[in-house]
């Protein structure tokens, strides 16, 4: 995941604190403020940061602490100390620990400025490599076919999306990970007045600021280095159909401005280009983030959110419509069924107990693997509970395993469900992620997906 | 809508210069209120310069000027905030409340002093930049455009009296609102 600048400013001074906070956001970043080292540790253990600025005098755990914790858990995270006259020493002695950087407080206007410049020209590097080898993983990972449930939510969703489907507002879709936003928004389109036009989806989360600029207004010859074609852009591809914005939570300010610009003036210019062209596509988007607590603090333009936000459509987490699972592990027994040419009949009894037991954190997504994995694995003509054995290991009378080994082979499977994000896998465990850290390291697990 | 009003000792040719030119360039009808003195709790002893972020806050506690949407307050001494050695004015994002000085836009990065057009011109684009903060607009990096963070007087001077379209669209979005609100 990249998307947006996120900073985090630690510094128990509330006054530098706030000053620093208020001129980060004033240049549109995601930013927030810890009152101290512990607070600090605790936030990162939550959520990802780019960009720490840490005060190295604190109270409580010290910045120099702080910066060893951050160097040895979350290396790609970077950082500037603060110090005071007087503690440039200090600071460093930082350096030579992996801080990136250090500023003497009060800091020089024009310092700070290329400073954070620099740091997020360095930081669009590394995503790119980034993006080029996720690239080849994530081709695999969307592809199921249609939304199935009986329960009530869900018959209270097919309705809404048939009602959904006549108008032309722009929908907002909200739901957990793997609980199908994007079929959501495919069945949508597939009934709405647009049907005939395409269905343009774009994860916003997958690309770096530039990329995702180039990738949704397209570019003119030239406009930058490696643009020796002219390219159109999604918001131009979306021409008479419907537009997907995936992870919309991920798009930064700057460029939710230009989005609204075009919501409104339903024209773009191309990048480095003057030319006026006219769009005319219906907006979806979706997000697993609750924005209006993001608009709270700052991070998503509220004028922004009101455009997408005329219609919202929830969608319901597996765990919240067991008797769906019996009908889609049926589903997608069919499926495989056909992919693998295994003369399968179907489910027994236990089986299916288990799966309707078990709470699918990963919900539809996670479902769809582990019929998938039980049709390639097993021997017999029904599944049976054994086959779903991975699951919860306790399960399986024939391979007792202690606490331990249930554990480690439990974590293994989130990881690889959420493809090596740690920051998922440890919200998916509701374990933080220092702890999720230290049990990697305890277990020697792998964490590439 | 708008209002100027001049903090402590200020020129009255600048303080109409500053009003005449919001007036043009926000399309919004600005008044010059009656000068007021600045807040003796925002000046810091140890660093001879007024706290920005105390005086706005200051400002943002005056109950008695309803009927202006946006006030922006015009001083002549040095501004700071705790994080930066100084700042050229201070805004709240969204908020009513702006505020510029000219103290530090006198002079060039040379020392010598800049002609009076040249020092109302950086006046101005310090006043509509913090005014644009208040319209919610944030720092842009448009080369030219009068979002840009300006650390210094040369880059200030490299800015035209221009926002980009991307900032003009917010700007004219935000004047389109704060006209069509009724009256706070
Ligand atoms: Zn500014
Ligand atoms: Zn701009």
């Amino acid at each position: 995941m990249t998307g947006r600048f996120k900073i985090l400013v630690i510094d128990d001074e509330l006054i530098v604190r706030e000053s620093l906070v208020g001129w980060l956001k004033k240049g549109g970043y995601h930013v927030e403020g810890a009152s101290g080292g512990r607070e600090g540790l605790e936030r990162l253990e939550r959520e990802d940061y780019d960009l720490i600025f840490l005060d190295i005098k604190m109270p409580d755990v010290s910045g120099m602490e702080v910066l060893k914790q951050v160097k040895e858990r979350y290396a790609s995270t970077m950082v500037v100390m603060i110090t005071a006259y007087g503690s440039v020493e200090t600071a460093v002695e930082a350096m030579k620990l992996g801080a990136n950087d250090y500023l003497m407080k009060p800091f020089e206007p024009e310092q700070l400025t290329l400073l954070v410049e620099k740091l997020q020209q360095h930081k669009r590097l590394l995503d790119e490599n980034l993006l080029l080898k996720q690239q080849i993983a994530t081709t695999a990972a969307e592809r199921y076919q249609d939304i199935v449930g009986i329960s009530e939510p869900m018959q209270a969703l097919f309705q809404l999306i048939e009602e959904v489907a006549a108008v032309d507002s722009p929908v907002l879709i909200r739901g957990e990970t793997g609980t199908g936003k994007e079929l959501v928004a495919k069945a949508i389109h597939a009934r709405s007045p647009r049907r005939f036009g395409p269905f343009v989806p774009i994860n916003c989360g997958a690309f770096t600021e530039s990329l995702l600029e180039s990738e949704l207004f397209g570019h003119e010859v030239g406009s930058f280095t490696g643009a020796t074609k002219a390219k159109k852009g999604r918001l131009e591809i979306a021409q008479g159909g419907t537009l997907f914005l995936d992870e919309i939570g991920e798009i930064p300010m700057k460029m939710q401005v230009d989005l609204l610009r075009v919501l409104e003036e339903r024209r773009i210019h191309r990048v480095g280009g003057t030319r006026d062209i006219p769009v005319d596509f219906r907006l979806i988007s979706a997000t697993h983030r609750d924005l209006s607590r993001e608009m709270e603090r700052g991070h998503f333009r509220q004028d922004f959110y009101f455009r997408l936000n005329v219609i919202e459509i929830q969608v319901p987490p597996l765990r919240e419509r067991r008797e769906d699972i019996p009908v889609l592990a049926e589903h997608f027994l069919g499926k495989f069924r056909r992919e693998t040419n295994k003369p399968l009949e179907g489910f027994d009894a236990g089986a299916l107990e288990l799966l309707c037991a078990y709470d699918w954190p990963g919900n539809v997504r996670e479902l769809e693997n582990a019929v998938e994995r039980a049709v390639v694995l097993t021997k017999g003509r029904r599944l049976q509970r054994d086959d779903f054995a991975f699951l919860f290991r306790g399960g399986a009378p024939s391979e007792p395993h202690s606490l331990k080994e249930m554990e480690r082979l439990h974590i293994q499977r989130v990881l690889s469900l959420c493809g090596g994000n740690i920051s998922r896998a440890a919200k998916l465990l509701e374990i933080n992620r220092t702890t999720l850290h230290n049990k990697i390291k305890k277990y020697g697990l792998r964490v590439n997906g | 809508m708008v209002g100027v009003v001049p903090l402590g000792d200020v020129g009255g040719v600048a303080v109409r210069i500053v009003a005449a030119n919001v007036q043009a360039v926000l399309g919004l009808a600005t008044d010059i209120l009656e000068p007021r003195p600045l807040p003796e709790s925002a000046y810091l002893a140890d660093r001879h310069q007024f706290d920005a972020s105390r005086i706005v806050a200051h400002m943002a506690a005056w109950t008695d000027l309803p009927g202006h949407r946006r006030i922006v307050g015009l001083a002549s001494v040095d501004l700071c905030v705790p994080i930066l050695r100084f700042v050229f004015g201070e805004a709240q994002i969204g908020g009513r409340f702006a505020l510029v000085s000219g103290a530090r836009l006198r002079r060039n990065a040379d020392g010598g002093e800049a002609p009076l057009d040249r020092y109302y011109e950086r006046l101005v684009k310090v006043a509509l930049h913090e005014l644009g903060h208040t319209l919610e607009i944030y720092h842009c990096d448009t080369p030219g455009c009068l979002m840009q963070f300006s650390p210094s007087v040369q880059h200030l001077d490299r800015l035209d009296v221009l926002f980009c379209p991307r900032c003009f669209f917010v700007l004219r979005r935000a004047v389109r609102a704060l006209v069509q609100a009724p009256d706070a």
